[in-house]
């Protein structure tokens, strides 16, 4: 037989096995991945049950042992006898459950996603960098490794989280690593700073200068101020009206010159996030037990695995128990035996736009006071799976990155071309030490203390303390400007449109023990007129704010139950000044009508009012302004928000903005307009459901599910969550963005606190795992879990699962 | 026939003892090994090593489920896609197995061929 016959068979074989071994575009490896000895079948696990198991597992780094016990939900609680092995625990803990996960976000901060997905994750990557994500963690690095304390916390997360990725082979592998074909890397403590950054892009990345800009060229100045005011017509603001300051303000820079500026043309869609929180602490003269009680929950885009990791932090010193970030040391929302707190985003304007006056295309050098300054250069390299490495240069004025240049098409499409960035998010900072001391704090002055470290992304820090106390700090750093300052893109050659210093964070809005007897935040406007700093014309719509602060108002004897209602509240209080205003200009009768005027006014899961409403009002909103704001493509723009059409249907129902422009030689009444939205909405639902019955069900219409962090993966996702509530709501779930987190404490004087929390996924972010998604279905029904918080390991309780103790190797 | 079910027997042992410390295709390589040590008949070959791969695989990961049951096969039924049919999981875990095992036996057999 000859050669050829003879070793054909074999080439063909290796060529299979070649195929097999290989991810081809989004197919897995087929022969490595259905293998039983290393594919995703090893990735099953039993749930526990019966008798709580024990195990020992040897950890380098370790100085001392440390006790875990897991509870039934598979949250461990951690007992070291000092920080640097709590710290190294945490990492280890968080890694074995949240591996993939904390690699994949960061990858995702630090622009590397075409490293594990190949060329299509480039313009999401350059964005990432353009933007100046890397720098931003660079520089925030640098300010937390100057607290000692931080530092330690850093480096031992992140030995702890090597520990474990260094005792896995192949097969042990997170799912989602044999899925895509790729091995982890060593961790290190900078992607903790990244991760931490990355929080300023999903809370503190909105940007509509360029919008208002191009409104602004279109309209002009008084028309631009008209429709886009710069308070709402309606508003409760967080720091309630009459509370006196305690400081005394810093004088104000003065305004830069009026800019006109360029605009922008761009095409590509772009989502509004829609993302939002509430928290609030009531004091102990309106609860039963007469301590304060506090509840919180973060809205953010609903993921699996989950976003937050409970744990329990215990060494000599701290006993903390609450919401970690996987990828990040210390709890960044909880309790300890004293005091909770909790975050809601601050809506503030911490991100600028400077048009950029090139000296020439080498773009060396940039007009700014009256002298060309250098730029500086930053060399990014992006690995590509299965490509040549792309190497980009970032250009920086003293403002910050140049995104794009004025030759290139934007990623998204209200990031301004030929414009300088100028961000909170670059700044240096220590984030980590707020947490750490916060992790800690007895009582109003440790939680004052730990709060001046923190710069962003800002948030509402809710607080409540066992000596009764309660307070509300609008915290971070909030650059000092003049009245709308940043409102509109602005002039980068003059110097007086540059960031003038910072407000003094002890200036920051505030409020301790409030005469009525509650304090609460939903992302709305931080005060009223009468604060002496301008930090932004455009918060989160007022509604929640409002129904909280209404709620809390007339609510008395509370319970941590009567505010789990409060949290689960779907009253749609738009609804209730905006619907009589529709009827009245609505003339026919149909079943449609009758539904709307039966409706209790709750957007609950069965509703079919609350989608006849909702749907309404969406359409509405598109056959008011589209004509005058979204006929440019080319220019993109914002329309004007809720609360200024309502005042227009209020009290300006002759307005030019009626007419739709796009209808020669017809002339549209407020009538009109409001009659033929109402119709097309009907026409649109019934296109999609079906004639009106129980299809119409707001759940059924609003679709809520919690989607696996790779885009499309519904294998892996759970959709259809038949669950009520939406934006404006304070059950804030909406498609895909919800109540991330919700818990609930109550202080006590003497003995440990009561707490209650939920989110909706679970523990582990391994598919194969109980505990993947096991809280999701409690958390749709509008339920809390009671939280174990202990005082040592061996505390008799039965929801002890499996104990674990990590020894020195 | 006696002969080739002893070589089944054979090829499923030692993919079995190996498979957890050796990349996934190993057990197609020992199993060639062995065919080309025992001068295995090209003929026939492949049918031999694919029914060797195909209940290695099929039983070894039925075994995993049992002692580890999760919505994982449900899930994985679902993503590649098999419209959730866990059976239908087994049977291309079963093929991808057995179709690696044959072609290695099939190579292996012809290589000792004169």
């Amino acid at each position: 037989m000859n050669l050829v016959k003879k070793v054909f068979p074999l080439l063909i074989t290796l060529c299979v096995t070649y195929v097999l071994s290989n991810s081809w575009g989004t197919i897995p490896p087929f022969g490595k991945f259905l293998s039983p000895f290393h594919g995703f079948w090893v990735n099953a696990e039993a749930p526990e049950s019966g008798e709580p198991t024990e195990e020992n597992l040897q950890i380098p780094g370790l100085q001392k042992p440390v006790k875990v016990v897991y509870d039934e939900m598979g949250i461990p609680h951690i007992f070291a006898e000092n920080d640097h092995d709590l710290f190294l625990a945490q990492g280890y803990l968080t890694a074995k459950d949240r591996l993939w996960q904390m690699e994949f976000q960061t990858h995702f901060a630090g622009g590397r996603i075409s490293e594990i997905v190949g060329e299509k994750g480039l313009a999401s990557d350059q964005f990432q960098r353009r933007m100046g994500s890397v720098y931003g963690a660079e520089q925030s690095f640098e300010g937390m490794k100057a607290d000692p304390l931080s530092k330690v916390a850093l480096e031992a997360y992140s030995d702890g989280i090597n520990a474990y990725i260094s005792s896995l082979s192949e097969r042990d592998f997170p799912l989602e690593y044999k899925l895509l074909n790729y091995q982890p890397e060593p961790w290190t403590p900078i992607k903790s700073a990244l991760f931490l950054k990355n929080m300023s892009f999903v809370l503190a990345s909105g940007t509509d200068d360029l919008k208002m800009t191009n409104i602004l060229r279109q309209y002009g100045r008084e028309v631009a101020e008209n429709l886009f005011p710069n308070y709402p017509f309606e508003e409760s603001p967080i720091i309630p009206s009459g509370t006196p300051l305690d400081f005394k303000p810093v004088p104000v820079p003065a305004a830069p010159k009026d800019f006109m500026g360029l605009g922008s043309a761009m095409q590509t869609p772009e989502k509004d996030p829609n993302i939002g929180s509430n928290n609030w602490a009531v004091s102990g003269n309106k609860t039963v037990s007469g301590m304060p009680i506090l509840a919180n929950d973060p809205h953010l885009t609903l993921s699996l695995p989950s976003i937050w990791y409970q744990v329990q932090l215990v060494a000599p010193g701290v006993n903390v128990y609450g919401s970690t970030m996987p990828g990040t040391p210390n709890v960044i929302t909880g309790f300890n035996k004293d005091i909770a707190w909790g975050v809601t985003n601050v809506g503030s304007d911490v991100l600028d736009w400077y048009q950029v006056k090139f000296k020439d295309a080498s773009k060396l050098e940039y007009w700014h006071g009256g002298q060309w300054k250098k730029t500086k250069l930053r060399i990014e390299t992006f690995k590509i799976k299965g490509k040549k490495d792309f190497v980009d240069t970032v250009f920086f004025t003293h403002h910050g990155p140049v995104v794009y240049l004025s030759h290139e098409k934007a990623f998204k499409s209200n990031i301004p071309v030929g414009h300088a960035l100028r961000w909170i998010a670059h700044e240096k900072s220590q984030e980590l030490t707020t947490f750490y001391q916060l992790n800690r704090a007895k009582n109003y002055t440790d939680y004052t203390n730990a709060l001046s470290y923190y710069s962003a992304p800002a948030q509402n820090f809710v607080f409540a303390s066992n000596e009764g106390d309660i307070a509300l700090w609008v915290n971070g750093k909030f650059p000092l400007k003049s009245k709308l300052h940043g409102k509109y893109l602005m002039d980068g050659t003059d110097p007086a449109a540059d960031w003038q210093g910072f407000i003094p964070q002890a200036h920051n809005p505030h409020v301790k023990n409030p005469a009525r007897g509650f304090v609460s935040s939903a992302n709305q406007f931080s005060t009223d007129a009468s604060y002496p700093y301008y930090m932004g014309w455009q918060y989160a719509p007022s509604e929640r704010g409002r129904r909280i602060n209404e709620r809390l108002t007339a609510m008395s004897k509370i319970t941590i139950d009567s505010l789990r209602g409060l949290q689960n509240d779907n009253f749609n209080i738009r609804a209730r000044k905006l619907l009589p205003l529709l009827l009245a200009q609505v003339s026919s009768n149909s079943k449609a009508i009758d539904e709307l005027k039966r409706w209790n006014l709750q957007n609950s899961a069965e509703s079919i009012g609350a989608t006849i409403f909702e749907t309404w009002v969406i359409t509405l909103q598109s056959f008011l302004w589209d004509d005058e704001f979204a006929s440019n493509e080319k220019a993109p723009m914002n329309r004007p928000d809720m609360d200024r059409t309502i005042r227009l249907i209020e009290q300006e129902g002759t307005a030019r903005w009626w007419d739709n422009v796009l209808t020669k030689g017809k002339k549209e009444t407020m009538q009109d307009i409001i009659s033929s939205s109402f119709q097309s909405a009907l026409d649109s639902l019934t296109k999609h459901h079906g004639p009106m019955g129980n299809e119409w069900a707001w759940n059924k219409h609003k679709e809520t599910g919690v989607r696996h962090l790779i885009p499309g993966m519904d294998a892996l996702s759970r959709l259809h969550i038949p669950v009520g509530g939406g934006g404006t709501m304070v059950n804030a779930t909406t498609t895909k963005t919800g109540p991330s987190w919700r818990f609930i404490v109550e202080l006590s004087k003497k003995g440990t606190p009561k707490a209650f929390g939920i989110y909706p996924g679970g523990q582990s972010g391994n598919p194969g795992s109980a505990h993947y998604d096991d809280l999701i279905d409690t958390w749709a029904k509008g339920e809390l879990k009671p939280l174990l918080y202990l005082d040592k390991p061996t505390e008799p309780t039965n929801r002890i699962r499996k104990k674990l103790t990590l020894s020195v190797q | 026939m006696k002969y080739s079910l002893g070589l089944i027997l054979v090829f499923v042992v030692v993919g079995a003892l190996i498979g957890m410390y050796l990349p996934w295709y190993a057990m197609g390589i020992s199993a060639a090994v062995i065919a080309y040590i025992v001068g295995m008949k090209t003929k026939g070959s492949f049918i031999v090593g694919f029914l060797a791969g195909f209940i290695l695989w099929v039983i070894t990961a039925y075994y995993t489920v049992l002692g580890h049951p999760s919505t994982l096969p449900g899930r994985m039924a679902e993503l590649l896609p098999l419209k959730g049919q866990v059976s239908l999981l087994y049977v291309v875990t079963g093929i991808i197995g057995g179709l690696t095992t044959g072609l290695w036996v099939w190579a292996g057999a012809r290589l000792r061929q004169k």
